[in-house]
C-alpha cells in the first residue's frame, strides 16, 4: 500500500463467503450463508434481531469463528471447517476494520491516541506519519479540534465518528459497521450517516448492519435480507427494499417503516 | 523463661507455634547427618553462636548509651565461650524464635534466662543453673494487707497468663488478671486495678533499679525458687558438659559472682539473693531523653528495614498477583486450579506461620535464606495472594467490548492487557491495593521473628532496659502512622491521575 489511505477501486469481487455455519450451543445462528461483495461497493445487511447479521459481520473480522464455511477477503482465504491457524486468522482480521454499535473507544486514551494506537503498536508504522494521517482522518470526520480530548468529553455521535476514524486509520480493504447508529440519540444519527455516506462516495468497500432503510436505499449497492440464519433475499436496494419478493421481507420492512 | 512476666505475649505466640516447633525438630533431626559434633565445630571455628533476645533487661539488652548488646546473660556466656577457647557471636531474635532457631541450627545455644522445667528437659540439653531466683509479691507501697503468700487469698493479681507465677498466685487463692508483661502488671497495681503481682526477684530488682519507682514495694517472698539455664540441641550433650565445666570454673574463680554483682549488687548465681531494692546507682533517664535518643535508631530501622521491606515485597507481590490473577482467569482448569489453591493457602493461613515456615522449615529441605530475603519472600507471597483477587476482579470490571475493540485492531493478548485492559483496571484496583500496601507496612513488624531488625523491634530493644514501653511504642506507632500517611497521600494523587479519563 503505497498511498496514504487505501481507497480500493471497484469492479471485482473483494469478499466471498461460502457456507457459513455457526451455532452457540443448541442455537444455530448461521445456517449456510453465502454472498459476494465487490470492491468499492456498499452492502447493507438488514433483518430481524437474532437473524445472524451481526454474526456474519463478526465472522469476517474473526471476532467470531464459524463452525464451518470459507471466508475470503482479498487474497486471504480461511476455511473454518479446518481448525484455522492463529496466523491465518490474524491475516484475515487485518483485511477489515470494525465500527461497533457501542463505539468501544479506549476511555484512557485521548481521541488522537485512540486512532494512532493500532497503526503504531500493531502495524509498527512510524509515529509521526501516523499522527499526521490521524489528524487528517479526524478532520475528515469533522473532529479536528477534539484530538487531545478524552472520549468521555465527546457526544455519542462524535464518539462514533472517532470510532470510524480509528477503523479507517488501519487502512483496511473492508470497513465493517455493526449497527453504528443504534445506540445514538435520534438527533445524532445524521452526523454519523453523513460521514459513512462520504466514505461510500470515496469508493470504500463497506458492509453495514443497520435498520436505517433510507440510508440503505440511497447508499447501498447491494442489500442482504437475513432471517433465521440464512440470506432470504438479496439484490439491488430498489428490488429488495421497494419490491421484495419474500413475504418475510415484506413483513419486516412494513414493521420497520410503519411500526404503529 | 516461664517465670518472666516480661514475655507473656511472646510466650503465647510460642505456645501457638509449639506444634510447629516439634515438626521443625523432626525435620532438623532428619537433616543433621553431619559427622562433626557441635563442640568440635566450636573448637575448630573458635566461634560459639549464641541466640538471645536483646530486649530482656538486665539479662540481654542494648545499653541505651552505647547501643551495645550487654547484660548478665551476655557477659556470662561470653566468659563461658572464653573458657572454651572461642568467641561468642550473638544472634538476636524474639523469644518465639529462639528455640526454633536453635533447632534449625542458626545458633548453638540459647542464653536468655531459660527456666528449667521438665518439659524443656525432655526436649533440649540444659546446662547447670547460672541464675537462681526467688518469687516475690509486689504491692502498692501503702498497702500493708499482704505480708505473706497466703494473704493473696481473695485478692486480685496481674500475671502473664502462661507464666509459672500465675499458677503460684492461683494456688494461693488469688484471682488472676492476664496481662502482657511486667510493666503492665505494675501499672495495674499502681492504678489500684489489681492488688498485687507475683514475679521473680530479679525482674523486681531490675525494675526498682531502673525506674526508681517508690509507689510499689516488695511485700513478701513466695518461697519458690527457679533455676535459669542455657539450652542446647538435644544431641549436643557434649557441648553442654563442656559449658558446665566452664561454669564451674567461673564460679570457682569468682567471675560469676562479680558479673552478678555488677548487675544486681549481689550474687544471683546462687540461691536466696534477696529482693530488697538495691542502691539506685546510675542516673534514671527521663522519658524525653529516652525518646530523643531512640528516635534516630528507630528512624534508621524504618529506613533500612520497614520501608524497603514494604516496597520491595509489594512490588514483587504485585507481579505475582498479576500472574496469579491471569492464571485464575484462564479457561484451562488445571491452571486456574493452581491459582485457586495458592490464593486459598495464602489467605487461609496466618502470615506469622508463613514467615516461620519459610525461614525455619525450608532450611530442612536445603533452602536457607538470610533473614531479609526470607521476609521479602514471605511478604511477597502474601501480597501475591491477596492482590491476585483484587486484580482479577479489576480486570473483570473492564467491559468486554474493550477486549473486542483491541482484538479487531489486531492486538494480541499481552499487548491488549498492557495497553488497554490494565490501565483501565488500575482505576478499580488502586483503592483496595492501597489497603493491602498500608496493611503491609504494619505487617512488616512481624519480620522480627525471622531476625530482621525492623522498627518495632528497635522500639522493643530501646524500651527493654528502661521499662518505657508505652513511650517507645508510641513513637513507633507515630512512625508507622507517618509512613502510612505518606502512602495515603500518594494513593490520592495516583487516583486523581487515573480518574482523568472518567466523567466527573
Amino acid at each position: 500500500m503505497s498511498q496514504d489511505i487505501a481507497v480500493p477501486s471497484g469492479g471485482r469481487s473483494l469478499v466471498t463467503a461460502k457456507g457459513l455455519h455457526k451455532a452457540f450451543g443448541e442455537l444455530a445462528v448461521l445456517r449456510g450463508v453465502d454472498f459476494e461483495v465487490d470492491s468499492g461497493t456498499v452492502t447493507v445487511l438488514i433483518g430481524p434481531s437474532g437473524s445472524g447479521k451481526t454474526t456474519v459481520l463478526r465472522s469476517l473480522n474473526a471476532l467470531e469463528r464459524p463452525d464451518a464455511g470459507v471466508v475470503r477477503i482479498g487474497d486471504v482465504r480461511v476455511d473454518f471447517g479446518q481448525e484455522p491457524a492463529k496466523r491465518d486468522l490474524a491475516a484475515l482480521r487485518a483485511q477489515s476494520a470494525m465500527v461497533f454499535q457501542g463505539h468501544n473507544l479506549f476511555p484512557h486514551l485521548s481521541v488522537l491516541e485512540n486512532i494512532t494506537v493500532g497503526p503504531v503498536v500493531v502495524q509498527g508504522r512510524p509515529e509521526g506519519e501516523v499522527r499526521t494521517e490521524a489528524e487528517r482522518l479526524l478532520d475528515q470526520v469533522g473532529l479536528a479540534s477534539k484530538a487531545e480530548q478524552y472520549p468521555y468529553q465527546l457526544s455519542g455521535g462524535q464518539q462514533q465518528r472517532v470510532g470510524i476514524a480509528r477503523a479507517l486509520a488501519l487502512r483496511p480493504k473492508l470497513m465493517l459497521f455493526d449497527e453504528p447508529t443504534s445506540a445514538l440519540d435520534p438527533e445524532l444519527v445524521g452526523e454519523v450517516l453523513t460521514v459513512m455516506k462520504d466514505l461510500a462516495g470515496e469508493g470504500w468497500t463497506m458492509m453495514v448492519v443497520t435498520h436505517e432503510i433510507r440510508f440503505a436505499r440511497s447508499v447501498a449497492d447491494q442489500v442482504l435480507f437475513m432471517d433465521g440464519g440464512i440470506i432470504l433475499e438479496q439484490g439491488a436496494p430498489e428490488a429488495v427494499l421497494v419490491d421484495p419478493q419474500q413475504p418475510r421481507t415484506r413483513t419486516f420492512l412494513h414493521r420497520i417503516l410503519d411500526p404503529i | 523463661m516461664g517465670n518472666s512476666a516480661f514475655t507473656s505475649r511472646r510466650q503465647r505466640r510460642a505456645a501457638v507455634l509449639a506444634a510447629m516447633f516439634s515438626l521443625l525438630a523432626i525435620l532438623a533431626g532428619c537433616g543433621s547427618g553431619d559427622s562433626q559434633s557441635t563442640l568440635d565445630e566450636v573448637k575448630d571455628t573458635k566461634v560459639l553462636r549464641v541466640g538471645t533476645e536483646g530486649t530482656y533487661s538486665p539479662f540481654s539488652y542494648h545499653d541505651p548509651g552505647t547501643n551495645q548488646l550487654t547484660g548478665y546473660d551476655i557477659e556470662v556466656i561470653t566468659a563461658v565461650a572464653g573458657k572454651l577457647g572461642a568467641r561468642a557471636e550473638f544472634v538476636e531474635a524474639p523469644f518465639d524464635a529462639l528455640f526454633a532457631s536453635l533447632v534449625s541450627d542458626r545458633f548453638d545455644v540459647v542464653a536468655n534466662q531459660v527456666t528449667k522445667n521438665a518439659e524443656r528437659e525432655a526436649k533440649y540439653a540444659l546446662s547447670a543453673p547460672y541464675t537462681v531466683s526467688d518469687g516475690v509479691i509486689i504491692t502498692r507501697t501503702d498497702d500493708s494487707s499482704i505480708t505473706q503468700l497466703s494473704d493473696l487469698q481473695g485478692k486480685t493479681t496481674a500475671q502473664s497468663a502462661t507464666s509459672n507465677w500465675a499458677q503460684v498466685a492461683t494456688k494461693a487463692g488469688a484471682k488472676v488478671e492476664a496481662v502482657e508483661g511486667f510493666t503492665q502488671a505494675v501499672t495495674l497495681v499502681k492504678q489500684q486495678r489489681v492488688d498485687a503481682t507475683v514475679n521473680d526477684n530479679l525482674a523486681a530488682l531490675q525494675y526498682f533499679k531502673t525506674t526508681g519507682d517508690d509507689d510499689v514495694k516488695v511485700a513478701a517472698k513466695t518461697g519458690d525458687t527457679s533455676e535459669q539455664v542455657f539450652a542446647f540441641r538435644q544431641d549436643d550433650g557434649e557441648l553442654r558438659d563442656a559449658v558446665n565445666d566452664a561454669l564451674n570454673q567461673l564460679r570457682d574463680d569468682g567471675t560469676l559472682a562479680s558479673i552478678s554483682t555488677k548487675y544486681f549488687d549481689r550474687d544471683v548465681s546462687i540461691g536466696d539473693a534477696g529482693a530488697e531494692a538495691p542502691d539506685q546507682s546510675g542516673p534514671t533517664r527521663s522519658t524525653w531523653e529516652l525518646i530523643r535518643d531512640s528516635a534516630g535508631p528507630m528512624a534508621l530501622a524504618a529506613i533500612k528495614a520497614t520501608i524497603p521491606l514494604t516496597l520491595i515485597s509489594f512490588a514483587i507481590g504485585l507481579v505475582i498477583a498479576l500472574f496469579v490473577a491471569l492464571m485464575r482467569l484462564s479457561s484451562i482448569k488445571a491452571v486456574s486450579g493452581i491459582a485457586r489453591i495458592y490464593i486459598s493457602l495464602i489467605r487461609g493461613t496466618p502470615l506469622l506461620v508463613q514467615l516461620f515456615l519459610i525461614f525455619y522449615a525450608l532450611p530442612a529441605l536445603g533452602l536457607t535464606f538470610n533473614p531479609f530475603a526470607a521476609a521479602i519472600i514471605a511478604f511477597s507471597l502474601n501480597v501475591g495472594g491477596y492482590a491476585a483477587e483484587i486484580i482479577r476482579s479489576a480486570i473483570l470490571s473492564v467491559p468486554r467490548g474493550q477486549w473486542e475493540a483491541a482484538e479487531t485492531i489486531g492486538m494480541g493478548y499481552s499487548t491488549t492487557l498492557r495497553r488497554i485492559i490494565l490501565p483501565q483496571a488500575a482505576r478499580t484496583a488502586v483503592p483496595p491495593l492501597s489497603n493491602t500496601l498500608i496493611s503491609l507496612v504494619k505487617d512488616t513488624s512481624l519480620a522480627s521473628v525471622v531476625l530482621v531488625t525492623e522498627l518495632l523491634r528497635v522500639a522493643q530493644v530501646a524500651a527493654a532496659p528502661t521499662f518505657q514501653f508505652f513511650a517507645l511504642y508510641g513513637v513507633a506507632a507515630l512512625y508507622y502512622w507517618v509512613i502510612c500517611l505518606v502512602l495515603s497521600l500518594s494513593q490520592h494523587r495516583l487516583e486523581t491521575r487515573l480518574e482523568r479519563f472518567v466523567a466527573k
